[in-house]
This record gives C-alpha cells, sequence and structure tokens, in this order.
C-alpha cells in the first residue's frame, strides 16, 4: 500500500446506550468530525464505505443506509465482516483509493447493540445452528476457553488478566470518547463478578453503542500524516475445533494474525516491529485476549509473553499497548476495529491529546472478527516511505 | 494500472435442497468456478464475499460459509451488499496491484430464511414498517407510477410477463422449486414477481489477461426514503452507469447487451430505461428481449447474489457473441437505493 494516508479522523463519545441520537446522528457526528479534521466538507468526500455488524443487534436491516447524511448520487458500499467489519471498511476504503476509483474516501463504522435485548443471544446464532448453538457457546464462553488454554499452555495467571485490565482502564481514563473513565484497580477487576471462569466482569469489554470514521486521501496536506504503509488480512478455519490441533498453529496462536501481521509488515519494509513500534492498539475485548496478539504481532515469543504482558504495564515501556485504553472501555462491536485504526492515526499525527506517546512514528493496529476467524493489522507511519 | 479480466463463473440455482449444507453449495459452485477458469486453488490471493445476514438464518453470514469460497487463510472481505459491487471490489483489488486471482462469490438461501421479515426490517421500525413496507412493496409503489406515468406499460406488461416465463422454462440450470409465492402487491401480478430460489455463483476476476475484460465500473445512492426517492427514472442506476461507461471511456450507444438486476418485471423494464436501453417510457415493450435472455427474475431470485448473477450472464453472453460491450447492473439494499453497474468488454 503507497501513497494512502489518513488525513481525517472523528469519533462520538461511546455509551452504553445513545438513547437520545438516531443512528443517522451518530453516523453524521463522526462523519463531519472526521471530514472537518481532514480540512473538507463532506461534499468533498469521493465515496463512503459503512460497515455495521450484525444487523440483528439493532433490530434493522442496513441501519446505516438510513441515514440522511448519505450523498445522493455518490459511491457507497456496505461491508460485513463481524468484528473486524470497521477493519474492512478501511481495507476496501483505501483499495478505492490505491485503485484509482477516489481521491477522498470515508470508512465510517456505526454501532447500536444497546438496542438489542440480549447481544450475547444474537451473537450466539453466528455459530453453528446444529452443533454449537445448543451448547451456549457465545463470544465470552468462547473467549474464556481461550484463557484457560492460555494460562495452561504459556503459564498466565489471573492475576496477568486483572492487571492488564487495570492498565487499560487507567489509560481510558485520559481518553475523551471512552465509556468506561474511571480507574478500576486490580483488586477491583479480582473482585468483581465471575462471568465465566476465568474472566471476570471488569476483564471483559461492555457494551457499546457509537460511531468513528476515517478519512483516506491519496494526497495530503504538509504537516505531519499517518501514511498507510501496509495491510494484512486473513481468514481462518470456521470451526474453532478445527484451529486447536494443526500443525500451523493452535487457536490461541492466531495464525491468521501472525500471516496479517507478517504480510503487513513486510508491504511497510518494517523488519524490526519490536525496536520499530511505538504504539500497538489491539482489538482485544477481554484482557486475555491480549495475550494471543503479542507473539503473532512479533513482540515476542508465545513463551516469552506472560513477561511481556508484565511489561506493558510500565508506563515508560518501549512499546505502549492501547493507550486509548482498547476495547474495554468500549467496545462499539463494528467499528471497534476501525477505532483502533483511528487511534494509531492519532498518534502518528500527534494529536492523541493527553493519551499522545512520544516519537510515534510507527503504530500497528488489529482487527479481530468472527470468533477470531478474521484478522487484519494495519501499520501505520509518519514517513511515507 | 493493472487491468481486471473476468474468467469463467458458475451458477447454481435450486431450492431446498435437503441433501447439501449451504457450505457444501458454496463448495461446489467455487470448485466449479475453479475448474472451469483453470486456476489452481493455490493461486487464488484473495476473496469477496457478498452475502447478507439473515437471508440464510445466520446473523454473521460470511463465518460458516467463507472458507467453502475458498478464504482458508487468504485475505478476505465480505460485502453485505449487491455482489456486482464485490465484482467492483475484486476489479479494484485488481487494478490496485492488491490481488492476481480473486475470487468473487455470492450466496443466498432464502430456503433457510424469512424473506419478507428480513425485507420489512429493512425499513424505519416507527414510520415506514408499521405499513408493512418491504422492498417488494416499493416495487409495486413504482410499477404504480410507471402505469399513470407510461401508457405503454399497461399495454406491454402481459406480453413481456409470458416471455419472460417461457425464457426461464426453457434455460437448463432453472431450480426444481421456488419459494412459495407471496400475494402480489397491487398494481403488481403474479407473474411478474421474483421467482424466489436458493443462488449460488462464483466467478474469478484475474490480472491476467483473458476474452473479457471489465473495462469500466461506477456506483451511486439514492436517498433511504421512498417518498424522497424518483421512482421511476432510477437516478442511481442512471448515475452508476454514467460512471462506469465514463471509466470504461465509452459511449452508451456502444453497449451492445444489457443484463440489469430488477426484482419485478417492471423494475427491470426501468432499469432499461434508466441505463439507455431503452426509450423513455418505452421500456415495457422491449424489456424481454432486449436484456436478459435467460428470464431475469422469472428465472431465480435472491438478493444479494443477483449482480454477480447479471455480470455473469454479461460475460457468458459476450463470449459466445465474440466481441462486444455489455452493461450490468447490480441494485442493492434498501429497495434498489445503491446501484453498481459495470462495463464488459470482449476482445476478439
Amino acid at each position: 500500500m503507497s501513497g494512502v494516508a489518513i488525513t481525517g479522523v472523528g469519533q462520538t463519545t461511546y455509551r452504553r446506550r445513545h438513547a437520545e441520537r438516531s443512528s443517522g446522528e451518530l453516523m453524521q457526528i463522526a462523519a463531519e468530525a472526521a471530514a472537518r479534521d481532514a480540512g473538507l466538507e463532506l461534499r468533498e468526500i469521493d465515496a463512503f464505505v459503512l460497515g455495521v455488524a450484525p444487523d440483528a443487534l439493532c433490530g434493522v436491516n442496513c441501519p446505516e443506509k438510513s441515514s440522511f447524511f448519505l450523498p445522493v448520487g455518490r459511491p457507497v458500499m456496505r461491508v460485513n465482516t463481524g468484528g473486524t467489519t470497521g477493519g474492512a471498511a478501511f481495507h476496501l476504503a483505501t483499495t478505492m483509493v490505491a485503485a484509482g476509483e477516489a481521491h477522498h474516501v470515508l470508512a465510517i463504522g456505526l454501532e447500536r447493540m444497546g438496542q438489542a435485548v440480549t447481544s450475547q443471544a444474537v451473537f450466539n446464532t453466528i455459530f453453528d445452528p446444529i452443533y454449537e448453538k445448543d451448547i451456549a457457546l457465545s463470544t465470552l464462553t468462547m473467549a474464556a476457553m481461550r484463557a484457560s488454554m492460555l494460562m495452561q499452555r504459556y503459564g498466565y495467571t489471573a492475576e496477568h488478566w486483572a492487571t492488564v485490565a487495570a492498565r487499560n482502564f487507567r489509560n481510558a481514563r485520559a481518553n475523551p470518547y471512552a465509556q468506561v473513565r474511571r480507574e478500576i484497580t486490580v483488586q477491583e477487576v479480582k473482585d468483581s463478578p465471575l462471568l465465566a471462569w476465568p474472566i471476570h466482569l471488569y476483564e471483559a469489554c461492555p457494551m457499546s453503542e457509537g460511531a468513528c470514521a476515517v478519512v483516506v486521501y491519496d494526497r495530503p496536506p504538509e504537516g505531519r500524516t499517518a501514511w498507510v504503509r501496509g495491510i494484512g488480512s486473513y481468514t481462518d478455519t470456521y470451526a474453532m475445533g478445527d484451529r486447536t490441533r494443526r500443525r500451523e498453529g493452535s487457536l490461541v496462536d492466531l495464525l491468521t494474525l501472525q500471516l496479517a501481521a507478517r504480510r503487513a509488515y513486510q508491504e511497510a519494509g518494517l523488519d524490526d516491529p519490536p525496536d520499530r513500534l511505538r504504539v500497538v492498539e489491539l482489538h482485544a475485548p477481554f484482557s486475555s485476549a491480549e495475550a494471543m496478539a503479542y507473539p503473532a504481532l512479533g513482540l515476542c515469543t508465545a513463551a516469552g509473553g506472560p513477561a511481556f504482558a508484565e511489561g506493558t504495564l510500565d508506563p515508560q515501556a518501549r512499546v505502549r499497548v492501547n493507550p486509548s485504553g482498547g476495547p474495554q472501555p468500549a467496545n462499539p462491536v463494528s467499528t471497534t476495529a476501525l477505532v483502533r485504526i483511528a487511534e494509531c492515526a492519532n498518534q502518528v499525527r500527534e494529536r492523541a491529546g493527553k493519551m499522545q506517546v512520544d516519537d510515534a512514528d510507527w503504530a500497528v493496529a488489529t482487527c479481530q472478527g468472527g470468533a477470531s476467524q478474521f484478522s487484519m493489522a494495519v501499520v501505520l507511519a509518519a514517513a511515507r516511505g | 494500472m493493472t487491468a481486471a479480466y473476468l474468467r469463467t463463473a458458475a451458477l447454481e440455482l435450486s431450492w431446498a435442497d435437503a441433501s447439501r449444507s449451504l457450505q457444501d453449495l458454496i463448495f461446489s459452485v467455487a470448485r466449479r468456478a475453479l475448474d472451469e477458469s483453470g486456476v489452481e486453488f493455490e493461486r487464488l490471493d484473495s476473496v469477496v464475499l457478498a452475502a447478507h445476514d439473515m437471508v440464510d438464518g445466520r446473523s454473521l453470514s460470511s463465518m460458516v460459509s467463507a472458507p467453502a469460497a475458498g478464504s482458508y487463510l487468504r485475505d478476505e472481505i465480505r460485502l453485505s451488499d449487491d455482489a456486482a459491487a464485490a465484482v467492483a471490489t475484486a476489479s479494484m483489488r485488481v487494478r490496485a496491484g492488491l490481488s492476481r486471482e480473486c475470487m468473487v462469490c455470492a450466496w443466498a438461501r432464502a430456503s433457510e430464511g424469512d424473506g419478507e421479515r428480513i425485507s420489512t426490517a429493512l425499513f424505519d421500525p416507527f414510520y415506514a414498517r408499521p405499513l408493512g413496507l418491504t422492498e417488494l412493496s416499493v416495487s409495486a409503489l413504482r410499477a404504480s407510477v410507471a402505469l399513470r406515468e407510461f401508457p405503454a406499460y399497461a399495454g406491454g406488461r402481459e406480453a413481456a410477463a409470458e416471455r419472460r416465463a417461457g425464457q426461464a422454462a426453457e434455460d437448463p440450470r432453472a431450480p426444481a422449486g421456488h419459494a412459495a409465492p407471496v400475494p402480489a402487491p397491487l398494481p403488481l401480478r403474479a407473474a411478474e414477481l421474483p421467482r424466489v430460489c436458493d443462488i449460488v455463483c462464483a466467478l474469478i476476476v484475474s490480472a491476467e489477461r483473458t476474452d473479457v475484460r471489465i473495462a469500466g465500473h461506477g456506483m451511486s445512492c439514492e436517498p433511504y426514503w421512498p417518498g424522497d426517492r424518483d421512482l421511476l427514472a432510477l437516478p442511481a442506476l442512471r448515475d452508476a452507469t454514467e460512471r462506469a461507461l465514463r471509466s470504461a471511456a465509452r459511449a452508451p450507444a456502444e453497449v451492445s447487451l444489457y443484463e440489469l438486476d430488477g426484482l419485478t418485471l417492471f423494475d427491470e423494464a426501468l432499469a432499461l430505461e434508466a441505463v439507455g436501453g431503452a426509450r423513455h417510457g418505452q421500456g415495457m415493450a422491449s424489456v424481454a428481449e432486449a436484456m436478459n435472455p435467460c428470464g431475469g427474475y422469472a428465472l431465480g431470485y435472491c438478493a444479494p447474489a443477483m449482480g454477480l448473477v447479471r455480470v455473469a450472464e454479461a460475460a457468458r453472453r459476450l463470449r459466445e457473441r465474440g466481441a462486444g460491450l455489455a452493461l450490468a447492473s447490480g441494485s442493492s439494499t434498501v429497495a434498489a437505493q445503491t446501484q453498481t453497474a459495470l462495463v464488459l468488454e470482449c476482445e476478439p
């Protein structure tokens, strides 16, 4: 990917429920903010890529198409790849620019899951209706099984999950868009209700609504810009059982993220990621899920994961993990992946406010979806390359 | 920039085939597209899918079905849009140098979902849904306006519908059955309604030269609310077509065949007018002969696969002729709010 940059970012605040806002209003707020950040009017955007998934969470199919800001007479596309939807929308937007289809493309993700009577019942329907739905498989129980596998294989402990969660909440205090902006101590995390062993309430993400938009452009203005240096995107088998004992890598080794990161680094010319990357925004809705990403991104070995996790607790760590707090303080499912990219762009552009990390010349965002079946890695840099 | 070409497509229409799962259906069609194109599976480097949640009874449709379309450990994206947009996406990937062999696969298994309820859920829950609005009822509104504005539509509809039924009956790919017909919303008649079935279509977009090139594509959008739309002119389709022809540097008069997506006979006729294939108010007179000679909506219909079916049919017909320029389109939710048009060129 060359010659494509992020020139604008816009977000709404994330809340359990935006009762006072329609879907169209949420999208408009994010889209106008992104356009303004890019120095544009919305009418100057050439094309739009929308993302919502799954539709069933808000009770309206294709809910973003009712948005009144959508332009008549311009290309509008719609992506749905589960949790990676926001990242896939971004990927398609960059493809449109790279193919010379458009100069300015706006990728926008919307989440209205607060409208769902029970989101876990909806998430249960993503699984196989014959073999899996009846065993109450959900995103939560799926994450719990992986967390226990990580503990058994690599030596992670309950302390790791709690301290990583507390770090994310601490970082989120500086994030003006986060849903949870109060410090939650390690002890509070441990004392929170057990949802599915070993995951406690504060080690899981909240239900969140909101919208995020990003403008990509092939002719960025002078000044600090977030260049899209590499994107990798890979899909795995559907059945998680197929990923548990295969030669290429187990369920918790996140083979697809390994491949995605490898491709993104290769495109970016980044051959020493741990030394060059300053910011990592992980799409990990559970603190334990972060552990799968560390080695997949090449930041440590699998066996060295627990020590790396402990190192991320240091505010002066070379690689800053989730300076925004990540998805734990806000997880608007359809758009969380795009938020990770947006936060990385803000860091590289030095527009991250109180979350700003010094010398953030390189950043990587991850996107996960479909019970970790879909993975993306997006590398951004201040230099065009 | 690299050009994008079409390889041989595979298409299967069926109805409630209990002997095969959705994955089986997708796998067999994707496999056939590879085999008939002479492309080794290992050469595929990306996959673009088009599928709607809920149409096949699942809330994240591509999880269970993406690997069957060849996406295992590959770059894959799923559009929740008509599949003509998926072809455009694959074309952009190839042209941008991101892929050399891209599988485009779309499916819709209406026998596993409740199409009426899914369609109703597209509309605003407060103002539109209580009226019982569906995509089909928007087509009925469109037909009503057409009958009022274009006297020729009333006179030509019966013959056109008969012709469509005959074309569909003659096509060897016709499915063994269809969904039970729904009551026709007035003024539409039963013979003018889509014959809903299960559809899987697969096509490989390649950087390697073949006889059919994607010469251009365009997309456009209309307002959400039917009351804000020009129901007759289909401005999004007209605009998408203009964009596609402009990007192909070709004139409307050069188009020699049309494969246009329309939910009903009236949608097809109005689409033909919108793209310049028939004179204003005369679409019904020539719709059955000028476009979709396989029978169009009457052969089999299920969103969001139809745009890919139209592209595949356009490529097949171009190959039969050995030369020419084709226009194919796909209309997407909500009730043709967004449209994609592709210009295909066959070079002798």
